[in-house]
């Protein structure tokens, strides 16, 4: 079979099978995550590891991880893969995400010949380690993450290894849910290969192979072209996983972006080491950042396959954080990921401005809360949520309110109230919309949420790992940050700090009457927040996402008693918070200044005081375009009306000596 | 009480409204077809039972299916709507599980759609049920004045009360509506537990908002419709096709318009299930297919499958709806190429204003209803049914043009690829309803009906191996006739269970009696007697440990749980690949369906027209080249003809395209059942 409309046919036939895995996941998994969550993803690749169908209702975290994985078993196990054979795998330091997220591979022959592979990868909810679920915040050692799986045959021409499959289970909380969970996956391998016969047989495997071969090549020279159109040059940004995990020590992410000629390079030379904290990734995290925004940013409808990612080459350190190697724990994946999606969202915005958009939460925000059911039978309970935040504004419009982000998997990220109080001794008291936590802009960025659980049972434990907890998702163009994740403990009506490290907490204890408090981002801003419609001010006021009093304090909107603009008002509010703004002229240093990982700028004492802070507070420096650089302060030398700043903060900013740029306080929840 | 002598069925599209009348006393079967008037629909109604030419007094059965409920939530011009909920939870319907519902992966700039109800009249009142039912905080004494002060001012005209856990005791809610409708009279109130009671309180919230959004604009349609049908002299009372595929009567679509969404599209359905049920076909397919899109559904023995979670737009519906699985990709869509160089179909549809190029209204741009001309599929020769002439010459034209960017030399091979493409996309709506719902659809018959549905049917059955297809009688007024055939039907359930091993029968079979003898009361207001009345059991069940469910029948002669357990066993292997020895499943709902039983047509055709039914031949593309092929009149083909592919049928208001190796048989019922010579 062959002539116009057969590619496309097999094309839609391939996506269609793919679908056909996600529905059979959804429906007949076992862990909240995955049938709630839908934390997983389906994929069909060719006999050499090349993608070939993907759902757009995946979790773009797996999208490259997964083809790492595969090319990382087929290593192994070259010339050796059989009909009936089924492979796992779930190390991170061969293409995995965090532990969790558990791979099978289904390989599937035709007339003999290995064609194709089917692969499913589903977060499972515990996979042993420290504390339930698995993962935490302050671990140490990947051993404390639970069980790691290099490639393994689990399957040897259709005989299961029983012995490898007890040892799984026995060493993972909940065993009857993980046994469900793997029944799942192997179903659906199963049922995969069902459906690929059939096509081989309809299209002939020659036929189907070489459109596959046709498919990927046209993929790759819609993208070749796609870059083509953008201006060349390098571009630059850096951002911060907050902490290590055990101290307030920040890791620091670079990359150098350089867009050539229908193809593009991502650096992230210069990157932190790796950390005996949560906060490391493999080496399949860098490309999976580098192309999901390359895909948002250029093609975001198209099928997706192995092509579209031909002309992208990442380089990531190895030994760095965002490429680790053994011990370092990986439960942090979805944090360095995330920061590493924005490094790229502010690299690609400068080369096409129309898509600048202010930054994401950048934190899976995993939070557990597990203790006995008190139903008597010595079953345990666990609570998994990883809520949702505030979306970045971008030019038009304003970022939506706790809702997944664009990179980010459509998943519930909180269950339901009605749920989670008639299936664990838990209540939940409040659920709402975390006012004013938005991201300032002219388009700003949406708010997070506050949600408050309490505890009815005796006890519990609480493990959480999220960052952004002190250092906020910032904004683009001028825009203001967001407000931080936050995770609290309120006990008697006192705030407890679960963790000396916000945001990493590892089996904290919980007590009876207890609160938990899930306060996640507001979205980034875009533009200045004095640009922004006085009309959409007083709408968000009238829909209570921000005070009177925000709309006076960071819109400069003054509102009549009804609630409508005051424009006289208003016009003078906002000429007099322009005034107090801290504006100062870019000058060259020798060299840039820093402290460890964090980048320092030592301002002027006259401006410091202006700004109202002092040595080793967080600031940013914008000239309006771009993103903000972020910094701390040394307050001293300089004269009076000049910042300066060495060789790659001019980089950064995109600036030239002489320019004029703005210096602003970086708080954790805006005023 | 007077003489039955007309039913009436009415269906109104985007384009058309169409109507297929019975009468009673001879057995026939009258059709007529006006346009639709957009944002008035009743008056396409009354013009179309005007154009039957009928005694209007005389009809006195009358079934209407419309879209009010589906357009105004699509054009939100529902009713300004405030919301009454628990302390602490005003946000629920806009964050939900924080999901953005829409698509909107690798779209920097998606925006998930506002609630329904806006922030500012979304209140809370001091109240909490827990999850076991018990009353933590009750409403009585409180003083819901200032609430109303604000939603007045606020110009709100609908309420919905929508409190945690009432699905478990709605004690609370029951009580904050009553003295909502004491102060705020004439104000349409729903609650979410009476509305939908399942547990979710996000479902059940924008379940219920959507209820109370609608609820004017709904009531303000029918009471416009009931007078025009009045003045019209039609006094037969007036009834609602419901998305559950049965009948409801005014009050009922009134109270519940959640329950009206798919009260278009499921007429085709339930007039398949005629045609399929006396034809002695238990499993089929529907096929759907229109200008701009095409609806699929599964019916498997004789009952067409239900979905109980349903979503419009970004709201979550938590009623039963018929699973119809609609594609935007119909006639009229366009075929265009991708910038990889590949054809693409749809969604953007030419519509029926310009239309496709061969309608010679000023499109240019190449459809799928010109590929088919192209392919000699259509004829060009005679008019189709509103006396539209095509134009091949024009049909050409754009597939020239669309050949010349695409680089192709050879428009015939052009059209067949955007017709396979077509049909790729058909199918794969087809395996929606089925492959993914655990069918093989190898074991069902494909009903094709609406405009397009015939010329297409047999190629969607080719690509899928299915063998058999059924094309009614009257294709484009299948939808009409299928609501003559609904029952009244009332759906209802309760979040009501535990472990199969370990819950007594007996307390089943008390729920169960509990929810027949609700659903019978129900009935026998609508004026059923007791002896019209049926009732279906069933259980949503799952492995302990599951979310999802899968429904298994249950029945009082059963004794024990052991033949449900056994039903849910064997889906769940067919589904999922796999079944859980080790495990115990559990029941998680109970659901009874209650159905009024009414007097339906019985359909028995005869050919309108003598003569010949043979008309010409002339050459039709089929499988990669031109075959001579004979075209047939359906209006004079006899009960009993038999006749073989490739051939192509004219009738009213659709073309059947037969490929080679099909054999056709003309039905009693006026279908054509068509079996595939090379599948087993």
């Amino acid at each position: 079979m062959s002539g116009i409309g057969t590619l496309e046919l097999i094309r839609e036939s391939l996506v269609a099978v793919v679908n056909e895995m996600r529905a059979n996941i959804v429906h007949s998994s076992y862990s909240s995550i995955i049938y709630e969550g839908r934390d997983f993803s389906c994929g069909l690749l060719a006999a050499d590891g090349r993608q070939v169908a993907q759902s757009l209702d995946d979790n773009p975290l797996h999208i490259f991880a997964v083809p790492y994985s595969i090319r990382e078993i087929i290593k192994v196990f070259k010339g050796d893969i059989h009909d009936g054979d089924i492979f796992f795998h779930n190390c991170p330091y061969t293409g995995g995400t965090h532990l969790n997220d558990v791979l099978m591979l289904h390989p599937i022959f035709f007339e003999g010949e290995l064609v194709m592979f089917a692969g499913t990868r589903c977060h499972w909810g515990d996979v042993g380690g420290m504390t339930p679920g698995s993962l935490s915040g302050r671990v140490r050692e990947i051993y404390q993450e639970g069980l790691r799986v290099v490639p393994t045959r689990i399957c040897d021409r259709g005989k299961m290894n029983q012995a490898f499959l007890d040892l799984l289970f026995n060493n993972m909380r909940v065993p009857a849910e993980r046994r469900g969970d793997f029944n799942t996956m192997l179903g659906t391998g199963r049922k995969a290969e069902e459906h690929v016969l059939r096509l081989f047989k309809r299209f002939g495997g020659r036929g189907l192979l070489t459109s596959i071969d046709d498919m990927i090549r046209r993929s790759a020279e819609v993208m070749r072209g796609h870059i083509r159109r953008l201006p060349r040059g390098v571009y630059q940004a850096e951002g911060y996983v907050e902490s290590d995990g055990h101290t307030a020590v920040p890791l620091v992410a670079r990359l150098k972006l350089t867009i050539g000629d229908g193809e593009i390079i991502a650096d992230f030379t210069g990157s932190s080491p790796q950390t005996a904290g949560p906060t490391n990734v493999g080496p399949a995290m860098a490309l999976t950042a580098v192309g999901s925004i390359v895909k948002s940013f250029l093609d975001p409808k198209t099928p997706l396959n192995h092509g579209s990612f031909e002309p992208l080459t990442v380089i990531a350190p190895e030994g760095s954080f965002v490429n680790a190697r053994s011990p370092a724990p990986c439960g942090g994946m979805v944090e360095v990921k995330a920061l590493l999606d924005m490094l790229m969202a502010h690299c690609l915005g400068r080369a096409m401005p129309e898509m600048m958009v202010g930054e994401l939460k950048q934190s899976a925000n995993h939070v557990y809360l597990a203790g006995p059911t008190g139903r008597g039978n010595g079953n345990i309970f666990i609570l998994y949520e990883y809520p949702g935040a505030g979306t970045g504004g971008w030019p038009g419009g304003d970022g939506n309110n706790a809702t997944r982000g664009y990179t980010e998997g459509d998943f519930n990220s909180t269950l339901a109230v009605e749920i989670v109080e008639s299936q664990m001794p838990l209540r939940v008291e409040q659920y709402r919309l975390r006012e004013g936590s938005c991201g300032d802009g002219e388009y700003r960025g949406g708010l997070g949420v506050l949600r408050d659980v309490r505890l009815l049972g005796e006890s519990a434990t609480l493990s959480v790992l999220a960052d952004k907890n002190v250092i906020p998702p910032g904004g683009t163009q001028g825009g203001r940050s967001g407000g931080t994740n936050r995770f609290i403990v309120v006990r008697d009506g006192e705030i407890v700090e679960p963790s000396p490290i916000p945001g990493k907490v590892s089996g904290f204890q919980v007590r009876q009457g207890d609160i938990l408090r899930m306060q996640s981002s507001g979205g980034g801003g875009y533009g200045d927040s004095l640009d922004r419609d006085p009309n959409w001010v007083a709408r968000d006021a009238k829909l209570g996402y921000i005070s009177r009093e925000q709309a006076r304090a960071r819109f400069g909107v003054v509102l009549r008693a009804d609630g409508a603009v005051d424009e006289g008002a208003t016009r003078t509010a906002r000429e007099r918070l322009r005034e107090l703004r801290v504006r100062l002229t870019l000058q060259l240093a020798n060299e840039d200044r820093f402290d460890g990982p964090r980048r320092q700028f030592f301002l002027p004492a006259a401006a410091a005081k202006r700004l109202n802070v002092k040595d080793g507070d967080f600031i940013e420096v914008t000239t309006g375009k771009g993103a903000a650089v972020r910094g701390w302060t040394k307050v001293g030398d300089g004269a009076d009306e000049t910042l300066s700043v060495g060789p790659s903060s001019l980089q950064l900013l995109a600036a030239t000596p002489g320019d004029r740029v703005e210096i602003r306080t970086v708080p954790r929840e805006p005023a | 009480m007077k003489k039955e002598r007309f039913l009436i069925g009415i269906d109104v599209g985007g384009t058309f409204t169409d109507v297929m009348c019975y009468e009673l006393a001879t057995n026939r079967l009258l059709t007529a077809k006006v346009p639709s008037l957009p944002g008035a629909q009743w008056r396409g109604v009354v013009e179309a039972i005007g154009a039957l030419g009928i005694d209007k007094g005389a009809v006195t059965g009358f079934v209407h299916g419309t879209t009010i409920a589906t357009n105004s939530l699509l054009e939100r011009k529902g009713a300004k709507t405030g919301v009454v909920t628990t302390e602490g939870f005003r946000d629920v319907l806009e964050i939900g599980g924080t999901r953005r519902l829409i698509g909107g992966l690798f779209d920097i700039k998606f925006q998930r759609p506002p609630p329904l109800a806006s922030r500012e009249v979304r209140l809370e009142a001091p109240e909490r049920i827990a999850a076991d039912g018990s009353v933590l905080k009750a409403i009585d004494g409180f003083d819901f004045g200032p609430l109303v002060e604000h939603f007045r001012k606020n110009d709100v005209k609908a309420i919905a009360v929508c409190f945690l856990n009432a699905y478990v005791n709605d004690a609370n809610e029951r009580a904050a509506g009553a003295a909502l409708r004491k102060l705020m009279p004439g104000t349409p109130i729903s609650e979410s537990a009476a509305v939908t009671r399942e547990r979710g309180e996000f479902e059940r919230f924008s379940t219920c908002v959507i209820n109370s959004y609608l609820t004017p604009t709904m009531a303000a349609y029918l009471d416009t419709l009931t007078a025009a049908l009045e003045t019209a002299g039609v006094t037969a009372p007036v009834n609602i096709m419901g998305s559950n595929g049965g009948a409801m009567t005014l009050d009922n679509a009134r109270g519940y318009v959640v329950n009206t969404f798919l009260s278009g599209p499921v007429g085709g359905v339930t007039g398949s299930v005629g045609i399929c049920r006396l034809a002695g076909i238990d499993d089929c397919i529907t096929f759907d297919m229109g200008g701009t899109s095409t609806d699929v559904a599964l019916v498997h023995d004789l009952k067409p499958r239900i979905s109980h979670s349903n979503q419009i737009e970004a709201h979550p519906l938590k009623v039963p709806q018929l699973d119809i699985h609609t594609i935007g990709a119909g006639g009229g869509s366009i075929v265009w190429m991708q910038p990889d160089g590949t054809l693409e179909i749809g969604p953007q549809s030419a519509g029926a204003v310009p239309g496709p190029a061969c309608y010679q209204r000023g499109g240019t741009q190449p459809t799928i209803s010109d590929a088919n001309l192209i392919l000699g599929r259509l004829p060009t020769e005679r008019s189709l049914s509103g006396g539209l002439v095509l134009s091949k010459p024009l049909a050409e034209k754009a597939f020239q043009d669309l050949a010349k960017k695409i680089g192709a030399d050879d428009i015939v091979r052009l059209a067949d690829g955007a017709l396979r493409i077509a049909v790729a996309k058909m199918a794969g709506a087809v395996r929606e309803v089925s492959v993914h719902r655990g069918f093989d659809p190898r074991d069902f018959a494909l009903v094709g009906f609406g405009g397009a549905g015939p010329m297409h049917a047999f190629n969607v059955a080719e690509e899928l191996a299915i063998g058999r297809v059924v094309i009614p009688r009257f294709p484009g007024h299948l939808s009409a006739l299928g609501q003559l055939l609904s029952d009244h039907r009332h759906d209802s359930v309760r979040a009501w269970g535990g472990r199969v091993g370990e819950i007594d029968p007996a307390a089943v079979a008390r729920q169960f009696g509990e929810m027949q003898k609700q659903g019978e009361a129900r009935l026998t207001a609508d004026g059923f007697t007791r002896d019209g009345i049926q009732h279906q059991f069933s259980a949503d069940v799952r492995y302990v440990g599951q979310s999802f469910t899968l429904a298994a029948p249950w029945q009082a002669s059963d004794g024990s749980l052991q033949p449900l357990k056994e039903a849910f066993i064997r889906r769940h292997e067919e589904t999922f690949g796999y079944a859980d020895p080790h495990n115990d499943a559990e029941i998680v709902n109970l659901r009874v369906v209650s159905l009024g039983i009414v007097r339906k047509p019985i359909l028995n055709f005869a050919p309108e027209e003598s003569g010949d039914p043979l008309i010409e031949h002339h050459k039709v593309y089929f499988e990669g080249g031109w075959v001579e092929c004979p075209i047939y009149n359906r209006a004079r083909m006899a009960v009993g003809l038999e006749l073989f592919g490739p051939m192509v049928i004219e009738e009213s208001g659709g073309t059947s395209v037969v490929p080679p190796s099909w054999r056709i048989k003309v039905h009693p019922s006026g279908a054509l059942i068509c079996e595939h010579e090379g599948y087993e």
